[in-house]
Parts: C-alpha cells; structure tokens; sequence
C-alpha cells in the first residue's frame, strides 16, 4: 500500500490559485489509489509551466524537450512494460508542437497515460494564443483578437482512435483523481484533459467560466462510453462535456509487438550469443 | 598486373538490374575474389536511367572503376548513355532492337553485340521476368564462372522465397543465356576469371554491416523513420529481431525516432535509430538534448547528397560538420566515420560501449556508397564482441549510498547511473540546466560546473576512440587524407601513383569528433605536400583539420561534389594537376 505522502517531493512554485495545484493533488491521490510504487513509475513531461510536474511528484523523471512528451514515453513503456509510464503536457506542447507525436501515439494505443493541462494560453512564455484559445481571444501574441478557430483534442483523440478520452477540471479534484485512476489502469492509450485556468495570463477562461460551461458525460441520461457515436454527439453539442467521454478494450501496441517476450527489453541479456550470430553471418557468404 | 574485371548493367529503374548484380558480386565471392559494387539508381521507382557497376579484383580495397570491361545495357537508350565508360577492347551487350550499334567511340575500341535477353525470355518461357537469369548466364559465360556457383546462389534464393519450380526455370534461363553468349561472343574474348578457393569471407552492405554489429552489441530497441538510404539498416534488423527478442519501431518521423531511442535508453535499452540527409537535421534538437541529459543513444547517419532533399540515392560527405559542431548549445558527442564493412561493423559495437561509457550519443557516419553498396569482406570477429554497460548501479549498491544523485559531479566527469524500477535509484532526467540531482538549477555557478562535468567526460576518451590509420610509404612526402567511403579510391590511387613513381602516404581519420588533433598533426609534420580528399563542396574535413591542427603546410583539397563517389583516376588526376 502507497499513501499521497509517498509521492510528495519538494514545494511547488506555481502561481497561486494556478490549476496545476489540483492536477498535483489529484495525481497523487490516484496514485496512491492504485498502490503505485514510485519506483515503477515514470513521469515524463513537457515544456510549460505543467513540466514543473516532477519536481514535485516522486517517481523516476524525464523532463525533455517542448512537445517530445510521447516518443520519449513510448520508448521508455516499450522497453519496460511492467512501468507505469504518464505523460504530462500542456495544450502548446501536446497539441501544438507535440501534435504529429499525439496523433499517432493514440493511433498505436501504447499503454500510457498522457496528461494534457489546458489552460488555453502559453503561460510560461508570458501569454501568447495557443491552439486551444478560443476564436478573437486577445493575448500578447493576437492582441488584436485570435483570427483561429480552437483546436479539440478529446474530437482529436476519439477521429484518431484513441480507446480511453476523458476530460477532468482543475476545480474538481475529486472527480479528476477518480478519472486518472481509470485512465491509469486502462490497457492501451488514456487521454486525461484537464481544463486548468492560468490565473495569471488568461483572465478570459477562469475558474468560473470552466465552471458554467461544463457538464458531465455521466450525468447524460443513457450515457454510455462504450458507444462512439454518442461521444460523438457528446463532444459537438452545447457546453463543456467532461468525465470519461470513451473507453474501447482493444489490445495496446505493446501486447502486439512483445508478445512472447520472457523479459523487458530493458533487462535483457545482452552477452552476445555467438552460435546465433554466426548462424545469422551465414546469410552474408 | 592485378586481375580486375567489372561490368556496367544499364537499364531503367524496373529492369531488375540491382538483383542481377547483387547475385553477379556474390557469385564472384564465392569465386575467392573481392567484390564491390556501384550503384546510380535514381530516386523512383520506375522509368530512369539506373546503372550498376560489379567490380571484381583479387585485392582486398576497391573502389568504383573509372572505365568497364563489359557493359550490359536493357536498352539502346541506356547503352549510348553509358557507353563511354567501356574500357578499350571492351564487351558490350545490348537488348535494344536498333539494327546498328548503338554507339562508336571512335578512339575507344570494343566489340558490340546485340543479346536479346527478352525475346528470349518471351519465346522460351513465355514470361519477361526471367531476362535477369538470361543476363546471369550470359556474364557467367563472359567471366566463364562455375555455373555449379552461380546455380546455387540462385537455388538459395529461390528455394525459400518461391520454391522449386522457380528454380528450375532460372535455371533453365541460366542455361540459355550461357548458351546465346556462346553464339555471340568467341571464347578467346572472354575474361575468364579463375577459380580461387574457397574462403571464409563475407558480401554485404554497409547498412547491414552497421545492422549486425547493433544486432551483436545487444541493441534491442531500433527507433526510425524511413529514408534513403539509411532504412535497410532497420529493415534488416525487424527480420533478425524476433529470434533475438528485439523491437523496431516506425515512428511518424525523426523527431520521435530519436526522442523514443532516448526513452528506451534511458529506461536502460540499448536504443538505436538511423537516417540520412533531412532526418538527421530534424534529430538535432534531442542530439542536444541526449548531450544534456547524458543518455547514451546510438545513431547511424548515412549521407546522401544535400541540401534539401537533395538526391536521395546518392553519395556524398556533406552532413559531417552537421554532426561534429550541430545540435543547439554545446556538448561532448561521439562521431565515427568507418572506411570499410569491418570498421562499420566494429564502430557499430563500439558506439554502443562508448555511450553508455560516457554517457553521450554517438554517430556512426557513413554514406551512401558504403551504405548501399556490397563489399567483401573478412568474416567479422564475433568472439571479440564485448558488452561494457559502463557505471550502472546496482539495487545493492544505491542502497549503500547516502543519497543517490544521477549527476554527481565525479573527477572525469561521469556520473553513475541508475535505472527506472530500481530501489533507491529515484531522480530526474532534466532538459534544462540542473543540479547534481537533476534539478533545475540555473545559477552561474552550478552552471560552470555543470558545463564542465559534462564537456570533461571525453578527456580521458581518446585511447577508447578508434585512431587514425597510416596507410603507406613511411618517407613520402606527399599525404593524402580522407575519411569513410573515399578511403578506397584514394588507397588505389595511392597505388596508381606509386606505379607512376610518386611516392604517397594517406591518412584514414576514423574519428571525426573528439578531433584526433595529435595524429594528424604528426602525419603533417613529415610531408612537403597534402591534399584532403572528400565527397563534398566546400572541405568539411578540411574545415576540420584546420579549426583542430596548427601546421603551416598549405592543404589543398581534392572535392567531388557530383553524387558519385570517388573514382582511383579522379584522385590521380586531381593529385597530380595540384602539384606544381
């Protein structure tokens, strides 16, 4: 058994009111929900204020490059698959420069879980438009109003064939621990997008305007996030749907591709088998 | 005289003409005889102008020939295109339908034949496809080869891919176009090679050569993005990898092939991935970010010809400078630049031991004619392989230490490190400036130190580092120095000169980076004349040379910028036009 203390490290220096905050909370209350160890998991974040993550949650870290999130994930999950590997990004780095690692991690379905903290602006390089900036929003990077229509990652993800898209909310930390529990323990790719108000740069999409708009896929009369068309429908209606939006059992890229193997490629023997080799150098003659 | 016999097979891209002369070097392989190979393919799949030129010799270095003894053309097209490489008293075949020859160089003499390779194939076998046998059986008579050897090499390759009935109608086709040569061609015209005996020896690429020695290395994690013309490292890998418990992965592009090779290495895989012109400017950003973090990664660049796209299929040395000073900021790499299949095969196992020695990336840098190409060489030393994973902690010894910190600051500059799973081995892999804990930490001071503890790990590297190679006459005056794939012309130019009555010595720089500044300083003091020779525009060696070594000898530069690789007679040519 773990508890949320086995996953504190260090203070964090986020602004304060910022939603990184109750992503952090949430992070460790999911993690200590499903008795992860630190030591088997590894958090691997990206560039912007959310890639402070690890310095405040305990686990193996890898803080990269801005938008390299996934391949370094992928390559660390492909080689360990007895890791718990997550991502955590922000809307610039997963959908904007990371957009082609994105798209094509959730087309192969490896087994990690990809945090997306959007807070619809680039904090951490004082507040220009990022792709998820609504249309006519002003920053100092469109001070004349956006002329670009908002990207959705969770329509994004579900097109592409993701098998777990769900949404959370910095404000609602409970409901949001609840959602990384299940996106942690699902085989294959999980989405986890949490809407998070940068207090600082963005005074357009606060707490309260998050707030007013959401509403929650569960409390849909006969939702069911089984069902793709009604995610579908779900994701082009009115408002802000949140919570587990889709979820599809289908084997995850690494059940296909390391079927068979004894062990993770990271704790192979690596003495070379020379009777193999010199049957393979026969070829050559 | 060194026997050397070669033949030019011309046609479209479509005709078959790479599978005709990697069968031809393989069966000359098996004759005892070096073979290399030359190929100037266009970057399609159909329609263009392909050659492909098979050398043979008894001497261990080739390089491509300057003129052919035999051209073998599917079209008059393609042969009047080609013609003028035909050596004097040369062979020419064509299949084209023209009734005249297809081309008269008045001061070249050769013998013209018309051999209708796919007429024959239509009216005895009713099926097109077979004309590359016919082709075979024709230069099996013109090189008068056991047709025991050529027979076999074939049944290899067909018995498992398409069966029996399959080999017997390339047989058959064997048999018929020894039989259409011999009508033609009269046998005191051949150039009827003997037959040595049979040796231990190998024929294979360059790409398959860096292939196996990452296979023997113990890398077993291959990231990449398809491009000419690096993909046959991986394609042969994803064959050899089920048995060997290994995974390749294709990524969407060369961002995440590199990015995921990081990943798996850090995760405690040996991790590769490879590429060429384009890919390897897109791999710079986690190239800078593998010198930060000090994750050991392997990466094998295979030059085509820039910039831009370029032209894909073709050779060049323009992408070193990229390598040795590229990649934002600044930070130790390695960059090895094998000059023949053993060295690609022995560098190969050796980045991976250097890596994860000093915790850096390491390039494996070759081109497209050592790429592509098939050479011969010695059967490569696999008992000599050895795996050294360099300062790994164990569970036992993390739990030993006060506190575990990935970037200790250490005398040489290399810091243990720990594996994800491990008991007491937490800590982060930081991009930014850090800590010795990994922690960001952006003071001047940690910033120094940091940037030192990194930039020293290769201080005491060299005598690890494969050193340079003299080739020569001890007393000459006159040095030619070079690197990777240009080392075979520039050796059989070395000869040619010496039958001229030129001494010369050459210089094989095998490590481009950390720069062996002693070596070639030493190799400069005793020569009155030097000349650098590479496959490229502007002297990236050269450029090299100059930023690393102080010596007051002018150097002058013998370039070929023209896609092709170094012909022994450009070399010659060059050399003696740049004495004065």
């Amino acid at each position: 058994m773990t508890n949320k203390q086995d996953f504190q490290l260090g203070r964090p220096t986020w602004c304060r009111g910022c939603g990184l905050y109750g992503i952090l909370e949430a992070l460790k209350r999911a993690a200590a929900a499903l008795a992860l160890d630190p030591e088997n998991l590894v958090m691997v974040t990206g560039i912007g204020c959310h890639g402070r993550m690890n310095s405040y949650f305990r686990a193996y870290a890898f803080h990269g490059l801005h938008g390299r999130v996934l391949p370094v994930a992928s390559g660390i999950k492909l080689v360990n698959p007895r890791l718990t590997v997550m991502g955590v990004s922000g809307d610039g780095d997963a959908y904007s420069i990371g957009m082609g690692h994105f798209v094509h991690t959730v087309r192969k379905n490896i087994g990690l879980t990809l945090v997306v903290v959007d807070n619809r602006i680039y904090g951490l390089t004082q507040g220009q438009a990022s792709p998820t900036s609504g249309l006519g929003f002003q920053s100092i990077s469109t001070p004349f109003g956006s002329k670009e229509y908002a990207l959705d990652g969770l329509k994004l993800a579900l097109a592409a064939g993701a098998s777990f898209i769900s949404r959370g909310f910095s404000g609602e930390v409970g409901h949001l621990a609840g959602l990384l529990q299940k996106a942690i323990g699902h085989r294959g790719f999980s989405l986890v997008e949490v809407l998070s108000p940068c207090v600082t740069h963005n005074p357009v999409n606060t707490y309260d305007w998050f707030r007013s708009r959401l509403l929650k896929a569960e409390d849909e009369p006969g939702y069911d996030p089984g069902d793709k068309a009604k995610a579908w429908v779900l994701l082009h209606g009115e408002g802000l749907p949140m919570g587990l939006v889709y979820q599809q059992e289908k084997p995850a890229y690494e059940d296909m591709v390391l079927e068979g193997f004894e062990l993770p490629l990271a704790q192979a023997d690596l003495r070379p088998d020379t009777a193999r080799l010199e049957k393979v150098m026969e070829k050559f003659r | 005289m060194i026997p050397d016999i070669s033949v030019l097979i011309a046609g479209e891209a479509g005709d078959g003409i790479l599978f005709t002369g990697n069968v031809l070097a393989k069966v000359l392989k098996r004759h005892g005889w070096e073979a290399l190979t030359c190929r100037d393919f266009p970057s399609n799949i159909r329609g263009e102008a392909s050659s492909y030129i098979v050398r043979a010799s008894h001497r261990p270095l080739l390089a491509r020939p300057d003129r052919v003894d035999v051209i073998l053309a599917f079209d008059c097209q393609r042969c009047r295109q080609f013609i003028r490489h035909i050596k004097p008293g040369g062979i020419v075949l064509c299949d084209g339908e023209e009734e005249a020859p297809c081309g008269q160089h008045p001061p070249t003499k050769f013998s013209f034949y018309r051999f209708h390779m796919r007429r024959a194939a239509r009216e005895n076998f009713g099926n097109e496809l077979v004309k590359n046998m016919i082709v075979l059986g024709g230069l099996g008579y013109l090189f008068g080869l056991d047709r025991a050897v050529l027979d076999q090499v074939i049944t290899e390759i067909f018995q498992r891919r398409k069966g029996r009935a399959a080999v017997d109608t390339n047989l058959q086709a064997i048999a018929l176009g020894t039989k259409i040569a011999q009508g033609l061609v009269p046998q005191e015209k051949r150039l009827a090679i003997e037959h040595r005996p049979k040796d231990g020896r190998l024929v294979l690429s360059g790409d398959e050569a860096i292939a196996f020695g990452a296979l023997a290395a113990g890398c077993r994690f291959f990231a990449a993005y398809p491009i000419c013309p690096a993909s046959e490292i991986w394609q042969w890998l994803v064959r050899q990898f089920p048995e060997f418990r290994g995974l390749v992965v294709q990524t969407a592009d060369e961002l995440a092939a590199l990015n995921m090779a990081l990943g798996a290495a850090y995760a405690g895989a040996r991790a590769m991935t490879s590429t060429s012109g384009p890919g390897g400017s897109l791999m710079m950003e986690a190239f800078s970010l593998a010198g930060m973090a000090e994750i050991p990664v392997v990466i094998a660049h295979v030059q085509r010809v820039g910039p831009g796209t370029g032209i894909p299929t073709k050779t060049e040395q323009s992408d070193v400078t990229q390598w040795v000073f590229g990649g934002h900021g600044e930070f130790p790499r390695i960059i090895l630049a094998p000059g023949t299949l053993q060295e690609c095969f022995d560098f190969t196992v050796a980045a991976f031991n250097l890596a994860e020695r000093y915790q850096c990336p390491v390039v494996v840098l070759t081109e497209e004619d050592m790429g592509q190409n098939l050479r011969t060489t010695p059967e490569f030393g696999l008992k000599r392989v050895a795996i050294d994973r360099g300062r790994l902690l164990s569970e036992q010894e993390l739990a030993g230490l006060p506190e575990y910190k990935r970037y200790a600051f250490t005398p040489d500059g290399i810091s243990p490190r720990s594996l994800p799973s491990q008991k007491g081995g937490l800590h982060m892999v930081e991009g930014n400036e850090h800590d010795e804990s990994g922690f960001r930490e952006e003071t001047a001071d940690n910033r120094v130190r940091m940037m030192q503890k990194r930039m020293r790990k290769l201080d005491s590297a060299g005598p690890e580092l494969p050193a340079s190679v003299i080739w020569g006459e001890p007393g000459a005056k006159l040095g030619l120095i070079t690197a990777g794939s240009a080392l075979g012309a520039v050796l059989e130019a070395r000869d040619e000169l010496l039958a001229k009555g030129l001494e010369a010595r050459v210089l094989q720089v095998r490590t481009l980076w950390p720069f062996p500044t002693r070596e070639v300083q030493e190799f400069l003091g005793g020569l009155e004349q030097a000349f650098v020779v590479e496959n490229n525009f502007s002297g990236q060696l050269q450029t090299l040379i100059l930023s690393r070594v102080s010596s007051s000898l002018p150097l002058k530069g013998v370039r070929d910028y023209s896609s092709q690789p170094f012909a022994p007679a450009d070399v010659v040519r060059a050399v003696l036009g740049g004495r004065s």
